[in-house]
């Protein structure tokens, strides 16, 4: 069986982290092994040396007697060198060590037994009078063999918690991206509501699990919408092409004369049906967002008198008065086209769906730093339960039946706003209908 | 006038020759886009009808190709969507004018018209038909030397009738290029302002010189 952690990302970086420390572990005892090793024999040198000096004062002091008492003594007492020696010529006159060839400075002996050698110093007293001080090497080794085995246990204690450290986050690594590559076959398997499980940690994986949960909302609701849509213009569909069905019927069995009318009235429906397919599309098409591209700056009170004076004519001939109030004046990106097509739907809904006499006024103002254009009437209103309602698609109250459009124009509008990421409602408590649409604050205009 | 249409549809194609013929124009129809930029690079056509999608290479990409070329024949660009990102990346990759299919003849006739209106001289300052006169510099606007007071957008809308003067402008036109309108508005915009542009330029005059064309347009015309 292959053991799946070994091929983790995480296990290679653990495994990378612990080989390095592992080789640091290892070059770090090096030296501490060389240094101590110096340091050691330094200081055995030292004190051979200071013993030697002894020696030395005693012999200028009271000659070759007091030089043999001092070795003697200093043998007898707890000493800090193990090995001394006093010869004349070849004959050892006191110390523990035979006689030897005479080296001065620091010498180094081979021991009496393996890892016995003696590390010490030798010097003339008088000419042929030789003395050796020397320590046994046994202690240096002993302790650095002890560093030896600190530094080999630390190299296999850093091995093995590297070994279970990367084994255990790879595995809860595994266990995340298992849970996703789940989460992701769940919803290939056709359960658009699975979604990657967040710890609420906020590391990089809740990160990434919540962008991709957020993704899939995105697209569930795209796909949503495109099943919704289907189904709207399939059912809203039927009805004007069953009409236009019967309509070319009964041209066919009737009279010639009535063709050419006939014929008009089918263009008519056709150019009606084809009319809500473009407004369908427009809207799916603002949905898909890729508009953005073509947003500009924009100045919002410059666009509303532009809408007044475009719409002031149209709205007086229907008996209706329409005004233009601009508190504060409001730049912001977007799109101009559209958002004239967003205005228009707006104050044509005013026109069409009030009596006349009803007075209609677009401003715009800020609201919590944040600008917000308005389209308001007098008129009779909606009732507040029906004000979610009027943002669906192909939605028509039953009193503007009678009046052209698709029930689109909400929607058309709400998907511009959408798009420009404003925020489009009802306003509460107003006299008739207002509308309101709300830029976000971060709209600072960028240098064009 | 000798038009050129690039359109894959066969039946679309004959249906728009047929139109065109009707009218009077010669009509040379290829159905691929290869062929299309082959042909308009001869120079023989008054005017271009393309497609936006076509086998080959694409309307998009033989107007930018004709264009780079250098080529400063009039282009009417054809198009089945919604019309949004496609009108202005039709109108950004060099063509005069864009359609949305399906459309109306007439609506096809008068865009033809009026591409081809574009004369290569000089941005002329002044606009008159008959004494009818509009300084573009000024935005004033006259009439037997009789000063008209106008709104801006009744200036822009009769500027655009003077530009096609003889010509046909359908609704969908004036909607686009007056008002910056790209969608079917529910309200008579249009029929509103004219009717207040006519009681400026034509009202007690005795030649009528905006006249309507019922289920077309409008025309602004002397005679």
């Amino acid at each position: 069986m292959r053991i799946r952690f070994l091929h983790t990302e995480a296990f290679r970086l653990s495994a990378i982290y612990a080989g390095v420390f592992a080789l640091s572990v290892l070059v770090l005892g090096s030296i501490v092994l060389v240094i101590t090793d110096r340091a050691f024999r330094d200081q055995l040198v030292q004190f051979s040396s200071a013993d030697i000096a002894t020696i030395q004062a005693g012999y200028k002091g009271e000659g070759i007697d007091e030089a043999r008492e001092v070795i003697e003594q200093s043998m007898a007492a707890p000493s800090t060198s193990d090995y001394f020696l006093l010869q004349q010529g070849k004959t050892r006159i006191a110390g523990n060590l035979p006689v030897m060839t005479p080296q001065t400075g620091t010498v180094s002996l081979p021991g009496a037994s393996p890892g016995h050698d003696v590390l010490g110093v030798g010097a003339f007293l008088a000419p042929g009078l030789y003395a050796f001080a020397g320590s046994d090497l046994y202690r240096v080794h002993k302790a650095q063999q002890q560093i030896v085995q600190t530094v080999a246990w630390l190299f296999a204690a850093a091995l093995l918690l590297a070994v279970l450290g990367g084994a255990l986050v790879s595995r809860t690594f595994l266990r995340r991206s298992d849970a996703m590559g789940r989460a992701c076959r769940a919803i290939m398997d056709g359960d658009l509501k699975a979604r990657i499980p967040v710890r609420g940690t906020q590391d990089e994986l809740d990160r990434l699990a919540g962008t991709i949960n957020e993704m899939l909302d995105r697209i569930v609701a795209l796909m949503e919408n495109l099943r919704q849509v289907s189904n709207d213009i399939a059912h809203d569909l039927r009805t004007p092409v069953s009409q236009l069905r019967q309509g070319l019927e009964r041209a066919k069995d009737g009279p010639g004369s009535e063709h050419a009318q006939a014929l008009d009235a089918a263009i008519e429906r056709t150019d009606g049906i084809l009319a809500l397919f473009a407004a369908m599309l427009r809207i799916a098409e603002i949905e898909g967002g890729k508009r953005r591209a073509a947003f500009a700056n924009l100045d919002l009170a410059a666009l509303l008198h532009h809408m007044h004076e475009l719409f002031a004519p149209v709205a007086e001939a229907a008996g209706h008065r329409l005004a233009v109030a601009v508190a504060q004046d409001a730049e912001i990106r977007g799109d101009r086209a559209l958002l004239i097509q967003l205005l228009s739907n707006l104050i044509e809904n005013a026109i069409l769906h009030t009596p006349p006499g009803t007075h209609i006024v677009l401003s715009l103002a800020q609201m919590d730093g944040r600008p917000a254009l308005t389209v308001a009437d007098d008129g009779p209103g909606v009732p507040a339960e029906e004000h979610a309602k009027l943002f669906q698609r192909l939605y028509r109250r039953e009193a503007s039946r009678t009046h052209p459009g698709h029930g689109l124009g909400l929607s058309t509008a709400q998907a511009i706003a959408e798009l420009h990421g404003a925020r489009i409602d009802v306003v509460p408590g107003a006299p008739g209908l207002g509308i309101r649409v709300l830029f976000p604050v971060s709209q600072k205009p960028s240098e064009s | 006038m000798k038009l050129l249409l690039v359109e894959d549809d066969r039946e679309t194609a004959g249906h728009i020759v047929d139109a065109l013929q009707r009218h009077g124009h010669a009509v040379e129809h290829v159905d691929n886009g290869t062929l299309g930029l082959a042909r308009a690079m001869t120079g023989e056509h008054t005017a271009l009808i393309v497609d936006r999608m076509l086998p080959g290479i694409d309307g998009l990409t033989l107007v930018r190709q004709l264009r780079a070329e250098g080529y400063q024949i009039p282009v009417l660009f054809l198009t089945t969507m919604s019309g949004l990102d496609d009108r202005v990346e039709g109108l950004e990759g060099g063509a005069d004018d864009y359609l949305v299919k399906p459309f109306a003849f007439v609506e096809l006739l008068a865009r033809v018209n009026a591409i081809t209106r574009r004369s290569d001289g000089a941005e002329p300052t002044r606009l008159r038909l008959e004494t009818l006169e509009i300084d573009l510099i000024r935005r004033t606007a006259s009439r037997d030397g009789k000063a008209i007071e106008l709104q801006p957008q009744e200036f822009r809308l009769l500027e655009y009738l003077l530009r096609n003067a003889g010509r046909v402008v359908t609704r969908t036109m004036l909607l686009e290029n007056v008002w910056d309108l790209h969608f079917d508005p529910r309200t008579n915009i249009v029929e509103t302002h004219m009717s207040r542009l006519r009681s400026k330029v034509d009202r007690g005059f005795t030649t009528e010189l905006i006249r309507t064309l019922r289920g077309v347009g409008y025309i602004l015309r002397a005679d």
